[in-house]
Order: structure tokens, then sequence, then C-alpha cells
């Protein structure tokens, strides 16, 4: 079914009415990504503009910390749907269930992810404060070596950094419980008059009818991780050496050279991964299909 | 329709309003009295920077004395103080030409701005009142020069930086002094270790590299942290350099360095030494105002803590670092601006302002006072008596973080843990901290 036409008397007003979200969106979403996509093959630093062509791209493809930081968000993203997803997509088919205490279980479980990614920061690396942080001073009462510093070892910095937002899944369920809400009592009552039992009933009924939702909430967590930056800013600003940097980091430190063209080439790239995520993700999970 | 056409214009006429407002930056004006107003982007009240309050409160004294004649107008920016984003705010500025009239910088990041042409030149002024450039200490400008004998900034201290102990858990380890070798150092640390106490506190990025600056100028690199620290090579090929960079991480794998020591939080290592955890930790005399006499640190750590110059790596070789790398400079162009840009600049270098700085921060003064008004004036003594025995020692050297390339904080906090942790040997650290100190300042 297509849109109504507009009546021709009411056409110069909607274009009107049009107009200042139309300016908007030009000057905050075209003119910013114009620009970007033109100095990407520039080398600017805010003095001097001069076309490269493709100078940026190939210093990209030949620096070996953008593939570390490449790595390293690219990590960070499988690390946040590898967890999330599941976990997120479990909590909300049991709260689902209304099970006593389902309220305040979901308020605990979504309240982490309304704290903003700075504040979550540095409660993390207060966690993991190798002298004096809970997480060494309680493996040192169970008798473990308790002296290691989690953000600043090679080893183990990567992993510290993803074990601070990977367990953050209130997002995944309350979408999940909302669509859960939407599911016809009738699909269960037929189920259950055909003696299909709750687990039979999740496994079989609930969890397919799930899936653009899955796929929904995997496509946004991949977009924001693929972004990340505020938290490991803050968590290691990168380090130690490079092993916890993200694209977003990468540029950023590009920008603060004063490499503003070589830093949009980065962002270029982060943008085109985005898409590249969001259309296999997509036909993966059939999002916008329906049921 | 004709009123929502007009709403629409009027819309558009606001925003267009509003967007011009965003782009007035540091215009220095005249009022209609005349009175001359400049601008200040490092004036701003603040309860944790003791230096940007002092620069404040002088800001304000000086509007007192030169009402109706000048005014300084503060810019409040999250720049103010020292912070790895502020070179590119003020890089931002100049290319807009929209440098603010007055603002402190660094001697690495004067380097990196002067490129811009933007900076106001201080020397034709200081040749032209020989009397006031006469108060200056000898060698205040060094770091401050460009390549032609410009002189880019008014230095706003001259400090000497050693080494606060606490004598009392020195006193436990058997010694009644501080050391005055390397070796002596270690012997010490050996010791508070097996007492279960750190013998060092440091922090991954200031205090660290006050060490390492410390273990480099009293191991006959002075030339390095004067010179070869700005060449964008050749920092492996020093045996001093490498000598102090390995030494400096085998206390660490030792154990005589707080296990929180690469944070790059200069309070994590302060809260080391506060809570007496940790029996010495490396910094300027400002750390008695902004933390040894405040409320985190033990009851009575003052009266136990002493301030010392640096061991050396033979008897009699001591050292201080002397920080006279940062000061005020002037991005106004329009000559009454100047002009009153001149006088804040002899404002705030006269001697009863640089004796209520100094009680204000515990900074030491860029010029000479008089000894009695030294003596009323009943300045910190832990500072000033490292300054008067900094006068004495064999080795005196700029700190890297004030005077290497503007990208060195950040080059450092990278690689450092890594160098530690064994990912890289000594000579590939240096190499590639040379090569990112370089790139980071947009070398």
């Amino acid at each position: 079914m297509g849109a109504a036409p507009i009546p021709r008397g009411a056409r110069r007003a909607v274009a009107v009415s049009l107009l200042p979200g139309a300016a908007l969106f030009a000057t905050f979403f075209l003119v910013p990504l114009g620009v970007l996509l033109v100095t990407a093959f520039s080398r600017w630093g805010g003095l001097e503009l001069a076309w490269t062509g493709l100078e940026n791209y190939r210093r990209m493809l030949s620096d070996p910390v953008f593939f570390a930081a490449l790595g390293n968000t690219l990590f960070y993203a499988a690390a946040a749907v590898a967890v999330q997803v599941p976990l997120g997509v479990a909590a909300g088919m049991v709260l689902a269930l209304r099970p006593r205490g389902w309220e305040a279980f979901r308020t605990v479980i979504f309240v982490p992810f309304v704290i903003s990614g700075a504040a979550y920061a540095l409660v993390f690396s207060m966690f993991y404060n190798a002298r004096a942080g809970l997480l060494n001073n309680a493996l040192a009462a169970l008798g473990l070596p308790g002296d290691r510093d989690w953000l600043f070892d090679t080893t183990t910095a990567r992993w510290a950094v993803a074990g601070t937002f990977v367990f953050v899944v209130g997002f995944v369920m309350v979408l999940v419980m909302a669509e859960i809400a939407a599911i016809p009592d009738e699909v269960y009552e037929a189920a259950q008059i055909d003696g299909a039992s709750s687990w039979r009933q999740a496994v079989h009924i609930t969890l397919p009818l799930l899936r653009t939702v899955i796929g929904t909430v995997i496509l946004i967590r991949l977009l924001v991780d693929i972004g990340m930056f505020d938290v490991v800013f803050i968590l290691t600003a990168g380090g130690p050496d490079n092993a916890t940097a993200t694209l977003a980091l990468y540029a950023y430190r590009a920008y603060l050279n004063g490499e503003w063209g070589y830093a949009n080439a980065v962002g270029s790239t982060i943008l085109v991964v985005g898409m590249v995520l969001i259309v296999a993700v997509r036909r993966l999970f059939r999002v916008g299909e329906g049921r | 329709m004709h009123d929502r056409g007009s709403s629409v214009l009027a819309g558009f006429a606001a925003a267009l309003v509003i967007l011009a407002g965003c782009g007035a930056g540091a215009e220095s004006s005249s009022s209609d009295s005349g009175e001359v107003v400049i601008t200040c982007a490092t004036c701003q009240q603040s309860p944790t920077d003791p230096f940007l309050q002092y620069n404040y409160e002088a800001a304000q004294r000086f509007n007192e004395r030169y009402a109706g004649t000048y005014r300084v107008e503060t810019l409040e920016n999250p720049n103010a103080g020292s912070s790895d984003d502020r070179l590119q705010y003020y890089q931002r500025l100049a290319m807009a030409d929209d440098l603010p009239d007055l603002f402190q910088l660094n001697s690495g990041e004067i380097r990196a701005l002067q490129e811009t042409g933007r900076l106001h030149d201080f020397a034709p002024d200081l040749a032209a009142d020989e009397e006031w450039a006469g108060t200056f200490h000898d060698h205040v400008f060094d770091a401050l020069r460009g390549p032609d004998g410009q002189i880019w900034a008014i230095p706003q201290q001259r400090d000497a930086i050693g080494i606060f102990y606490n004598a009392e858990l020195l006193e436990r380890a058997g010694y009644d002094a501080f050391p005055p070798t390397w070796d002596e150092f270690e012997q010490l640390a050996a010791r508070l270790r097996a007492d279960g106490v750190t013998a060092l506190a440091l922090d991954g990025d200031w205090a660290t590299m006050l060490m390492w600056v410390h273990l480099i100028g009293t191991g006959g690199g002075e030339d390095f942290l004067i010179d070869g620290i700005t060449s964008a090579d050749g920092w492996a090929d020093d045996p001093a350099v490498v000598a102090a960079t390995e030494r400096l991480r085998s206390w660490h794998v030792d154990g005589y360095v707080n296990a929180d020591a690469f944070s790059g939080e200069f309070q994590n290592a302060a809260a080391a030494y506060l809570s007496e955890q940790a029996a010495t930790i490396a910094n300027g005399p400002w750390f008695v105002k902004t933390n040894l006499t405040g409320d985190a640190a033990s009851p009575g750590l003052y009266e136990k803590t002493g301030f010392a110059p640096a061991p050396g790596w033979s008897a009699g070789e001591r050292g201080v670092i002397v920080v006279s790398g940062a000061g005020w400079v002037s991005g106004a162009t329009d000559e009454r601006a100047l002009t009153a840009v001149r006088e804040f600049v002899r404002f705030v270098s006269s001697q009863d302002e640089v004796l209520a700085q100094a009680a204000a921060t515990g900074a030491s003064p860029p010029v000479a006072v008089d000894p009695d008004a030294m003596a009323a004036a009943e300045l910190e003594p832990l500072a000033t008596g490292l300054a008067e025995e900094a006068a004495e020692v064999t080795h005196r050297y700029p700190h890297v973080r004030v005077h290497g390339p503007a990208g060195f904080g950040v080059a450092w906090r990278n690689l450092w843990p890594a160098y530690v942790d064994g990912s890289m040997p000594a000579a590939e650290f240096l190499d590639r901290l040379a090569a990112d100190a370089r790139a980071q300042a947009g070398g």
C-alpha cells in the first residue's frame, strides 16, 4: 500500500514545513559527511588543504597500529555480541515468565545500561586498580596472586577492558521482554493443548519469534561498539602499546597530531565497516522482514 | 500563510544569530570609556589547580589596579590547565586567527605553536625595558626562545624539583638522611620492601618521567635532556639514556614501586605516599600545597617529610630538575591590546606578585627577589630549602614533559607499561618513544 498523495494545495505548505528539518539534516549530517569524505583524500591540518588521493589509505594500510586498533575494535564488538546477546535474551525470556520479584530483577539488570560510559569506566578503573582495587584484594583473600595490573599488562589489558561492558545486558533484555509481550497468547495456548512443555515452548515458539529483535540488538551493539571511545580513553588511553586502542581512539590521536585528513580517512573506514555490518546482519537475521 | 512564512524566516534568523555568536571568541576590545579589554584563557577559577586559581586572583588584582584603563576578561575553557588537548585547542584558535590575548603553555607546546606565526614575540619588549629584563634569573628564557632569538613567553616560575621522602620510614629502614647515590637508594629500597613498604611512588606519567630524568641527568645525560630530546632519533644510542631506562625498569621488576604505577594518574602515586605506603615520591614544590597539607595526607605526614635533590650515580653528583619552561604567551596583534598584555606580564612578574604566587602555589619566582621580602613572605620551608640546596648540586636539567616534544607524554604512557612488562627491549622502546613523541606533536 503506497502513501496517500499530497493534495495539490498543500504541497507548498508541506515543503515549507520540511525546510527546517532538511536544513538541520544538511547542516549536521550531509555537510560533515561531505567534509569527512572529501578531506579523507587530503592532507588537512587546518592551515593547508592539499588533495593527496589515496595516500591516507595507503598509509593506513601500512601502519601496524591501525590493524591493532581494527582488531581490537572488532574484538570488542564481537565480545559484546557474544556475551550480551545470549545473556540478555536469556534474562529477557526468564523475566517474561513473570517469576517472583521479576520487576526488581529487571530494574537491577537495566540500571547499568543507563550509567554513562565515562562513569562506568571510572568505577572499573578503581575495580581493577592494582594496589587497592576490589579484584586484586578479592584474589589475595582467596590466596591467589593479587598484584597484577590488569589494565596495563599487555596480556590482560584487552580482556580487562572488554570485561567492563560485556555484562551490561539490560538493553537486550528490555527489548526481548517487549517483543515477547507482543506474541499473542493464543500461540502458547495452542502449544499447551498439544502438550508442549515450557522448555519446548521457549525453544520452538519464543526463540524463533525473537529472530528480528535479536538481529536488531546485534546490529545496534555492533554499531555502538565499532565507535567505542570513552571507556577505552578513560581506562587505558589505548595502551599499553596500543593493546586496547580502538579505531575511534586511533582517529582521535591523528586529530591531536593535527592530521585531520588522516583522522577522517580512519573515520570513513569506520563508516564502511559499519555499513558492511549493517548489510550482513540485516541479511542474516532478515531484519525488517517481519515474523 | 504569511504568518507561517514569517515564523520560518524568524527561526532561520535566530539560528544564524546563535551560530554567529558561537564564533565570537577571543576578540580584545575597547569599551566606550576607553578601557582596553584583553582576554585570558588561563585565568579561570579552579578549586583544584592552585596555579589557575592564582592566575584568576592575579587577574582580579590587575583589574583593580588598572580599573578604567585595562581589564582582563576570563575565557572559560576546558584546556586552561595542562592537558593532552591543550596544544590542539590553541592550534585551532591560531588557525582561525582567534588566539586569546593571554594564555600559558610549556616550551614543547610553544615550539609547536610558533609554526603558526601567531605568537607575540616578547624579545623587543624585554630589550626596550632593561630594568624589567634584568630582574629575571639567568637562563629562564632558554626553553622559551624561537629559532631567531624570539622570546615567546614570559616565564611563570623557576622551580627546583627533587624527591619528597618520609623521614620516619627511612629511619626505620636504618637511614637518617636521604641516600646520596642511586646504589644506596636501591639498598634502601630493598630494606623498605622487606618491611612491606613501597620505596617509590610512581604514576606511569609525570612522576615516572621525573625519575627517568633524574637518572639521565645525574648520569651524564644533561645534553640529551636539553638538546637530544628534541631530535627524532638517536635516543637509544645515548648510554646515559639506556642505563637510566633499564635501571628505572628494574625498580618495577624488583618490586620497589607501587603496583598501580602505570595508570597515568598522579593521584594514584600521591595516594601511596600520602597514606605512608610509599616512602618517596618525586614532584615539585607545589606538591606541598596540592597534596601534602591536604585532607588525604596521613596525620603528621608534613612534619615527617623531607625534600631532597636526586641521588647521583656516584657520590657528590646529585641533581635537580629545573623547570622554567612554562610561561605567559600572547596571541594579541592589536597594539592597544598588546600594551595591556605588556602591562599584565610586568604585573605578574613584579616582586609582590611572584611572592603571592609562591605563597599560593609553592612555585619559586622566575625573578630575583629581595632576600628580606622573601623572608618576610614566609614561604614554604621544604620548597625554599630545596631551592637553596639546588644552587649547590652538580647537575641541573629540564623535565622532558615540559621541555621535550609536545607528544612525549602520550607516547610515554602508551609504551612504558609494555616495556616494563618485557614486551620490548630498551632500544626498541626508546626508538619508538622518540618516533611516537614526534608524531604525536604533529612532527
